[in-house]
């Protein structure tokens, strides 16, 4: 076991490091990333640019300019981005990351509890017209782009029917932070919750209504309906406990990917200042440095969550514990 | 608790597989026996027609421009007037004025033709957008291209992912720790990132190494780089499946009556994955358009003034208040494709292993 | 399960679903209900909030954004500075630190100032005349952005090549007891007093480090920044050690917090809301009209020019005919519209009209079949252009109507968008030979010499970072510009000069100009006491409540 868990952080690392050297070479490839002659202003001298090039260590080969920036990063820590240079990127992303976590964690569970709820519904209800109704619900939900679900959202919420008593309560985009005001915290992240957890409560109410519908006839659960277990205590003693295996593996993966910037499109829709968004600012502004401390703030999170979830089931489960 | 005899449920197949067991099925192919679960899946099979509909209505786009519009996906009429059931009606009309003599604006909202349905001899069917262009024809043409985008990368992601998987899983040992770590690379890299990042860094000057010369603005562009960030999508479980089959005694036959790696991949290893793959296709398909979606949402994938389902969304949206249609149109059109993509997945799934656990993440 | 359980089961989970909406629609009662409370009417302004779109710097040395300008306009004085007045008045250049308009010997190369007596920064530090030597020096020492502005000076030039905190810049020199400046030129310059207006010249403490202040560099001005974070925003406070003059008012309100968003409607909402005073956010022209029912809309009409350009060097383009053709071709009013929602004035000129050398052309009107018999003409029927613009919602729409109008008149046209970071510098690299597209030119210094000198002169193109991007060089144009160049005040006759210049160059059609747009300020309906500087937008430090 120990081993296994060595010898997948160590491929953690490599992945990390890697995608590091891509991320670089992917950019410093790009025509225009070259920021100097924006930094220069508008009216710049060739010795300006020069100067500049040299401040941010432009003029020299590539790995010392990777050696250097990975320092800035991590050992320093004080890499500026090269849009704004009072703009410092660990600080940035310190300040933008609990704004992902409060849309991802209040998300996550509203489409735990939905799922489940969901899922438990169909398999109960399962022969009656509830059973594909909710299954055809879920489907949408999994079929509608999430950009565009926040975007109706908002025009139902902010404009249509926002002088309606139904959504007069929905406060204006942006984010309040939790410290400042929890109950507007709570109140500008309402409909992005929604709306990014709509796939999510459509996927795992698919998935658990699956799993659920196939342990139906496994002897354990047979064992516990024969001994003469009122159903709904075999559903969720029994039946559902089981099938939170497959939950909670697939959980960590997404929610690892979500923290990890997978919330963009939300992050956007919603003016939501968090990780997502400020790698797609700095994205449409080639802004390098930003993007490298994001992309591997991101792949960090979605890699120790995969490995978790590796090891976690590893433990659970000896039968898939890799040789 | 008895089944009742016309249940509602969403995977007869299941059912169906399940009395295939009692019914003598001796002699039958397996792929025969799929068609014969599918055949009686009617809902997934509407969906398939749902489908097949749109992707020919979308591959009409240019009949349809010509005999029913009478215009292109970018030719503007902002400064037109059209007859709405007989009334003339101007394009786009309304705006702020500035009165030259008092140096002074009159602030009034722009107004733009919405849906004339029918009532406009074909024109403007589904309203103008802010520069005075036939939405129907751009949702047509933006189609197209979604479409276009959603199963060439499908076809490319699946082949690569499948190659990969049949080396990874046949060869074992280095072959198989380069591969997978590959994969967890990609895995590792948030899709839209990624995408993103090479669609902005290609959007530029585009590509042009190897031999292979990619214009900016192509629709390739978007195409690779969908179809490359879902490879470990794909690679990862037909991975598990080859390994597993590699252990198998009929591959271990083939090895030991002298067959050549090549010919055991392609002839034993890979008709036996086939039908998950094919699973995998139809479903991937669904979320490339998502993906694609996505992307030109951004700004990262199909370059204006080009359509695709994305980007009119994202166009649409700035005029959400006023113009609704231009954001809500496009929207339906990717829900009921993907839609129908979706349930259709399932049930052939279902259809050809009612046990398979297929998972696409968007 | 009996199927009496079921029923209970989805009774109950409808009841909870019912019980939810009615909670959230009790809320939503009470929430109209505290709406409609009134507030009382006060005079004084107090604390304004105002929320502005993303700024670079709060360091003189550094800024370039008119939103950081904005705000450091009132923190940061100048030698010279302009008055807080509406209308053309506010392009005057008068007296800030300095005691009165400066002494400029006839040739046009020696400027002397004198300070005013008694001036302190913010931390209780005198200003000495030195400190503007130092702030210059400072600037090449940081390689700012507006260091290109001060190189005519002598000896700046050899101090850019190896500046070092101890060198000195010869042409300047300073007596700090006798409070004097003296400022000598290499060559003169005819825009350099509104050069030295800029902020980049704005003194700072001797021993500032080169490095970037975030708003921590002692104010000169009637207010001082504290806390400024870029992401959020920052406040300005009262400057206990300034001391108003005839030219520099102490301004109305006592706090300004600025939050900084970047989304439009975001912005927009706030004001909406009532919990900002104050947006100067571009309302997207869907919303607009709404916006102005729910507050204070005031459009500002700043100095700038929208165009494309069409690179002479390239063909069509190199053709005449052809530039002139376009020209013909764009419907300039229907533009405004879809662009802007109308919020913008048709123009045939490269100067904005706010300036006194402006005079309105009117050579080319809206004439598509004449455009197309041109292009025929011409024998460019079917050539291929490529439009280049940059990933900006405004800046896409303008230029997708711009193709749809060169295929009309019959060329060949596509569209390339390049990222908003990477359009200027690519445009600008001779190499690229782009053929046409789009851009704008927002003023940094009122003055005639920012537009065509920087723009259309043939002797500034470089084959990288050129502003020029139609290449365009016309012999006798540039020499005018050069001799114009020269003149240090801009006379009526100077000015008819200008417009000279202008009308030649249109005739040319380098460019094909076609929107002065103004831009949305809004305002709660609290606010009152509006008045707007030409330069710097709305005047904050006049503001009062209803």
């Amino acid at each position: 076991m120990l081993a296994f868990i060595i010898r997948r952080f160590a491929g953690l690392v490599v992945v990390l490091f890697s995608i590091t050297v891509i991320v670089f070479l992917l950019f410093f490839a790009t025509p225009g990333i070259d920021p100097s002659a924006r930094l220069a202003g508008r009216n710049p001298s060739p010795e300006t640019v020069a100067a500049v090039k040299h401040e941010f260590g432009l003029d020299r080969p590539l790995p010392v300019r990777y050696g250097l920036m990975m320092k800035r990063l991590f050992i320093s820590r004080d890499l500026v981005s090269y849009g704004n240079q009072a703009l410092k990127v660990v600080p940035a992303i310190t300040s933008a990351a609990p704004v992902t976590f409060s849309l991802v964690l209040g998300a996550a569970v509203l489409w735990v509890v939905m799922s489940i709820a969901m899922g438990l519904l169909a398999v109960t209800f399962k022969g009656t017209v509830v059973d594909p109704l909710l299954m055809i619900v879920a489907l949408i939900g999994i079929s509608m782009p999430v950009f565009w679900l926040g975007e109706v959202l908002n025009l139902i919420t902010q404009d249509r029917l926002h002088d309606t008593f139904l959504f007069s309560w929905v406060p204006p985009l942006g984010y309040t932070p939790f410290t400042e005001n929890p109950w507007q915290w709570f109140l500008h992240l309402i409909i992005p919750w929604i709306t990014l957890s709509v796939l999510y409560i459509g996927f795992y109410a698919r998935v658990l209504r699956a799993n659920l519908l196939d342990i139906q006839n496994e002897d354990y659960v047979r064992t516990a309906r024969a001994k003469g277990l009122p159903p709904r205590r075999v559903l969720l003693k029994h039946m559902l406990r089981n099938s939170m295996i497959t939950f909670v593996s697939l959980f960590g993966l997404d929610f690892g990917f979500l923290v990890g910037g997978g919330a963009l499109l939300t992050e956007v829709v919603f003016g939501l200042p968090g990780v997502g968004r400020l790698t797609f600012q700095a994205l449409q502004q080639l802004d390098l440095p930003v993007i490298m401390a994001t992309v591997i703030y991101g792949a960090f999170f979605i890699s120790i969550m995969s490995a978790l979830v590796d090891i976690v089931y590893a433990r659970l489960d000896p039968r898939i514990r890799p040789s | 608790m008895a089944e009742p005899a016309t249940e509602l449920s969403l995977d007869p197949a299941a059912v169906l597989a399940a009395e295939e067991h009692e019914v003598a099925i001796v002699g039958r192919s397996p792929w025969y026996l799929a068609w014969r679960r599918l055949r009686r899946n009617y809902f997934a099979l509407f969906s398939l027609v749902v489908f097949v509909a749109i992707v020919t209505a979308c591959f009409l786009a240019p009949v349809y421009a010509h005999q029913v519009a009478h215009t292109g996906p970018n030719e503007t009429h902002s400064a037109e007037t059209v007859i709405v059931s007989g009334k003339p009606t101007q394009v786009i009309s309304g705006g702020a004025t500035y009165d030259a003599k008092t140096g002074e604006f009159t602030v009034r909202a722009v107004k733009i033709l919405g849906p004339t349905w029918w009532h406009a001899d074909g024109r403007f069917v589904l309203g103008s957008d802010n520069l005075g262009r036939d939405v129907a024809v751009r949702l047509l043409y933006g189609g197209l291209n979604s479409l276009k985008i959603g199963i060439g990368s499908a076809f490319i992601c699946t082949f690569f992912a499948v190659l990969l998987a049949l080396i990874a899983g046949y060869f074992g040992g280095w072959a198989d720790w380069i591969i997978t770590r590959f994969f967890d690379l990609i895995w590792a890299f948030p899709v839209l990132l990624l995408a993103i990042a090479l669609g902005s860094a290609l959007s530029v000057n585009g590509f042009h190494h190897f031999g292979i010369d990619i214009e900016p603005g192509s629709l390739w562009i978007p195409t690779l780089v969908i179809s490359y960030v879902l490879i470990p999508y794909v690679g990862r479980p037909v991975r598990g499946q080859v390994l597993s089959l590699r252990q198998k005694e009929f591959v271990e036959a083939a090895v030991g009556s002298g067959a050549g790696p090549v010919r055991i991949m392609f002839s034993d290893l890979l008709p036996n994955v086939a039908s998950t793959v094919l699973v995998f296709f139809t479903l991937i398909i669904a979320s490339n358009i998502l993906t694609e979606a996505g992307l030109s949402f951004l700004g990262a994938g199909v370059r204006l003034p080009d359509p695709s389902w994305g980007n009119l969304i994202a166009s649409g949206q700035e005029q959400i208040v006023s113009a609704p249609w231009l954001t809500l149109v496009p929207g339906i059109a990717i829900v009921l494709t993907v839609l129908s993509l979706n349930i259709f997945g399932d049930g052939l799934r279902d259809a050809l292993d009612p046990r398979a656990k297929v998972r696409i993440e968007h | 399960m009996t199927s009496k359980r079921r029923w209970t089961w989805l009774l109950s989970v409808l009841a909870l679903a019912a019980g939810f909406s009615l909670m959230v629609a009790a809320y939503g009662v009470a929430a109209n209900r505290t709406k409609a409370a009134p507030k009382q009417a006060h005079k004084s302004v107090g604390t304004l909030k105002a929320v502005l779109d993303t700024i670079d710097y709060l360091d003189p040395q550094q800024a370039y954004t008119g939103q950081s300008w904005w705000a450091m306009w009132n923190v940061w004085e100048t030698l010279l500075t302009y008055r807080h007045v509406d209308g053309p008045g506010g392009y005057k250049l008068v007296p800030g630190l300095a005691a009165s308009l400066p002494s400029i010997s006839a040739n046009g190369k020696l400027y002397k100032f004198k300070l005013r007596k008694g001036l302190k920064y913010s931390n209780g530090q005198a200003i000495r005349a030195s400190d503007f030597e130092f702030a210059i020096k400072r600037g090449f020492l940081a390689t700012g952005q507006g260091v290109g502005f001060y190189t005519d000076i002598a000896g700046a030039k050899a101090f850019a090549a190896h500046p070092t905190a101890g060198g000195d810049i010869s042409g300047i020199t300073a007596n700090n007891a006798k409070r004097t400046i003296t400022i000598k030129m290499a060559k003169p310059r005819g825009d350099f007093l509104t050069i030295l207006a800029l902020l980049f010249a704005a003194p700072v403490p001797a021993g500032t480090s080169p490095a970037i202040h975030n708003g921590n560099i002692p104010a000169s001005g009637p207010y001082r920044i504290v806390g400024y974070d870029p992401n959020r925003g920052f406040t300005m406070l009262r400057n206990r050690f300034f001391k108003p003059t005839k030219n520099i008012p102490r301004g109305n309100p006592n706090r300004v917090e600025v939050s900084l968003i970047g989304d439009a409607n975001t912005a927009t909402q706030r004001v909406v809301s009532g919990s900002a005073d104050y947006s100067n956010a571009a309302i997207p022209p869907d919303r607009i009209a709404s916006a102005k029912n729910r507050g204070h809309l005031i459009l500002r009409k700043t100095a700038n020019t929208y165009y494309f350009w069409m690179n002479v060097n390239v063909a069509p383009f190199n053709k005449l005919k052809v530039r002139q053709a376009v020209n013909y071709a764009i419907d300039r009013k229907a533009l405004q519209t879809l662009v802007w929602g109308g919020l913008g004035q048709p123009t045939q000129n490269v100067l904005p009209p706010t300036y006194p050398s402006y005079k309105k052309l009117t050579l080319y009107s809206h004439n598509v079949a004449k455009a197309r018999q041109m292009i025929t003409a011409a024998g460019a029927k079917g050539a291929n252009v490529t439009v280049w613009t940059r990933e900006v919602s405004d800046a896409l729409t303008a230029a997708q109507y711009y193709v749809s109008v060169l295929n009309s008149i019959g060329l060949d046209a596509k569209l390339t968008t390049l990222p908003r970071a990477t359009y200027y510098t690519t445009i600008g690299k001779r190499d690229t030979k782009a053929q046409t597209g789009w851009a704008r030119w927002l003023e940094d210094y009122p003055h005639p010499l920012d537009w065509f000198d920087v723009l259309l002169n043939g002797n500034r193109i470089v084959d990288q970072d050129n502003n020029n991007y139609a290449y365009y060089s016309n012999k006798k144009i540039n020499s005018s510009i050069e001799s114009l160049k020269k003149a240090p005040v801009l006379t009526d006759a100077v000015n008819t000069r200008w417009a000279a210049v202008e009308r030649s160059i249109m005739k040319d059609a380098p460019w094909a100009p076609w929107s002065n747009r103004v831009f949305p300020e809004y305002f709660t309906k609290k606010m009152g006491c509006i008045h707007i500087q030409l330069l710097y937008g709305i005047d904050w430090t006049r503001l009062c409540r209803k």
